[in-house]
């Protein structure tokens, strides 16, 4: 019988164990990091947990290869990885060694014998497709949260060698943190935005509204106005608020895949054929910087 | 030493039609370089440039690719030369078989210091098809690079890390996926248009086997939650901020 692999780089992998569960199969872990990951990871429901050591100070892309010889030597089945840059390098390199499909978008996977059925969400969230994969396959999904402990597996220690890259220098960022997974209400701004000191505008609005502030891709890229972090899409955040209010944000299918799952969604835009008027609860037909004063006021009142 | 950029050439899905039973139609989407990897060409450009070297594209896909205007729209943004394989059996493949092929083309390409590729297809989107690419060559990867400079035979990558940054020394040829605000792209003039025209292209065969494709055997809408798309009218921004605040409060949201 095949083995569910999850590669671990983060803390955050309990999505890949909903998933990897799901399929019954013997579940084996490959960490790349520090000890005390491999040693929480242990105690998250696999059954097996390979170790590749200290990382000292390489980065967890310099395991790629060693991760993908671990994988290759373990019949795989399935092979699990978050959403992350790091983690990407990782199971790509095991694609690559195992020749094997690597995939986005799964909304679900089961397998029967040595084939693996994947029903994901393609090109950027237009549409669903099944698969049939005859053999193993890497998928891409949403990592979520950190799993709760349970019952320790011993962590086997597999010696690793690296490839030559290693970290000069972190710069960690002096941007707040903002919890915008745990938010219940979002206001998001766009393009629509026309300059840094307007996001005041925004903010003011957010408080009134007791609501986190995200944004387009953008504006997180492009102009800089808010953090990497804070952009919602494919690419960036998927959230689920009961309230999400976007403004200035025309709603390509890149953005709006983020909060498909969001509760009531209200669009303010000049375009009143904007995308997103198509999918949103309101549509406010106007500008944001007439409609934002007005909005925070009605809510203070 | 040379310097290697991977770019797609794609349909933006935002034109595609989906047919209510999930059958997708691109034919009014007209493919184009995709989205973020003249941001990648342009990254080499200045590599290039500061390196005293050429810059080499390689793209790979269906033989749509071949075409004068798909080489053309990738060259007149700061090539200098273009190696393509334009297969069929590209056409709309995955991460790994695209990686296959890619990786065949780099090949071919002499004393590569570095691959760069855009941030994400617009079409797939998947984030794949570099690290995909690096595991084949062997080489590490690493994604949402902002700048890379040169010390002796090191690459020195600066890459965005949670909400900062980190800087990574690597010893020998990376794979790297920049970051969709690492440069901004020149727009291409005539006169680029016209050079890309007498700019050398190499057309490989596909040579060898490409991976097992998945078989499709269900297509689907996606299930999206019904939504009221109720207009409201700021002609009196207070009114509408009042009946937007009572619908919410109403939908108890807030
Ligand atoms: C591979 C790929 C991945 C991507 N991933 C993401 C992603 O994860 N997240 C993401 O957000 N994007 C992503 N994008 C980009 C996406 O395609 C869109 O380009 C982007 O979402 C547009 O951002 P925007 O709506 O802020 O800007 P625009 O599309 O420029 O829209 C601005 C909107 O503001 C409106 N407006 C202007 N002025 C005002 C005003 N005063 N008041 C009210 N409205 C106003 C305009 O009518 C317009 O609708 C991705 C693209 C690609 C190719």
């Amino acid at each position: 019988m095949t083995t569910t692999w999850i590669i671990v780089d983060e803390p955050g992998v309990a999505g890949l164990l909903d998933t990897a569960r799901n399929l019954g199969r013997p579940t084996a872990a490959v960490v790349v990091g520090p000890h005390e990951l491999a040693a929480s990871t242990a105690t998250a429901g696999v059954d097996r947990c390979l170790w590749l050591g200290e990382t000292g100070d390489a980065p967890v892309e310099a395991f790629a290869t060693a991760v993908a010889a671990v994988v290759a030597d373990g019949a795989p089945g399935v092979v699990l990885a978050a959403a992350r840059p790091s983690a990407r390098a990782l199971v790509g390199a095991v694609a690559a060694t195992l020749r094997a499909p690597a995939m986005v978008g799964a909304v679900g996977v089961e397998t029967d014998g040595d084939t693996v059925l994947v029903e994901r969400e393609v090109l950027g969230g237009i549409a669903r497709r099944t698969e049939r994969c005859d053999g193993p396959v890497c998928l891409v999904v949403d990592g979520g949260g950190v799993p709760e402990p349970g019952a320790a597996v011993p962590v086997e220690e597999v010696t690793a060698e690296a490839l030559a890259v290693r970290v000069v220098e972190n710069r960690p960022s002096s941007a707040p943190q903002v919890d915008l997974a745990g938010a219940r209400r979002v206001v998001a701004v766009g393009r629509g935005l026309k300059a840094k000191e307007d996001l005041a505008l925004v903010d003011r609005l957010a408080e009134a509204m007791g609501a986190a502030v995200a944004c387009s891709r953008p504006v997180a890229e492009g102009s800089g106005f808010l953090p990497k972090d804070r952009y919602v899409g494919v690419s960036g955040r998927t959230l689920t608020p009961d309230v999400y209010l976007a403004l200035g944000i025309s709603g390509q299918v890149q953005h709006t895949v983020g909060i498909r799952g969001a509760g009531t969604i209200v669009a303010v835009n000049t375009d009143a054929d904007a995308p997103f008027m198509k999918e949103c609860d309101y549509a406010v037909v106007g500008d944001l910087y007439t409609f934002v004063p007005a909005l925070a006021a009605a809510l203070q009142s | 030493m040379t310097v290697v950029v991977a770019h797609k050439w794609a349909p933006n899905p935002q034109e595609a039609t989906v047919a209510p039973g999930g059958t997708v139609d691109l034919s009014r989407a007209k493919p184009a370089v995709s989205e973020y990897d003249p941001v990648a060409i342009e990254v080499g450009r200045r590599l290039a440039d500061a390196w005293g070297c050429e810059l080499v594209g390689v793209s790979v896909g269906g033989p749509e690719i071949a075409a004068p205007m798909a080489r053309k729209a990738a060259l007149s943004r700061g090539l200098d030369r273009l190696v393509v394989v334009a297969d069929e059996r590209l056409s709309g493949a995955g991460a790994t078989p695209t990686a296959v092929a890619l990786a065949q083309a780099v090949g071919e390409v002499e004393d590569v210091r570095v691959v760069l590729a855009g941030d994400s297809s617009v079409d797939e989107g998947a984030h794949l098809v570099p690290s995909v690419l690096a595991g084949l060559l062997g080489w590490p990867s690493l994604a949402e690079v902002a700048d890379v400079t040169a010390d002796g035979g090191a690459l020195v990558v600066e890459r965005a890390q949670g909400s900062g940054s980190q800087v990574v020394r690597v010893d020998g040829p990376a794979v790297l996926a920049v970051a969709a605000d690492a440069a901004v792209p020149r727009v291409a003039g005539m006169k680029d248009i016209l050079a890309a025209g007498k700019k050398p292209v190499v057309e490989l065969p596909l040579a060898g086997e490409l991976p097992a494709q998945p078989e499709v055997v269900g297509r689907a809408p996606v299930p999206l939650a019904e939504r009221g798309r109720r207009r409201i009218d700021t002609t009196d921004p207070d009114a509408a901020a009042r009946e937007l605040v009572a619908a919410l409060r109403a939908d108890g949201v807030l």
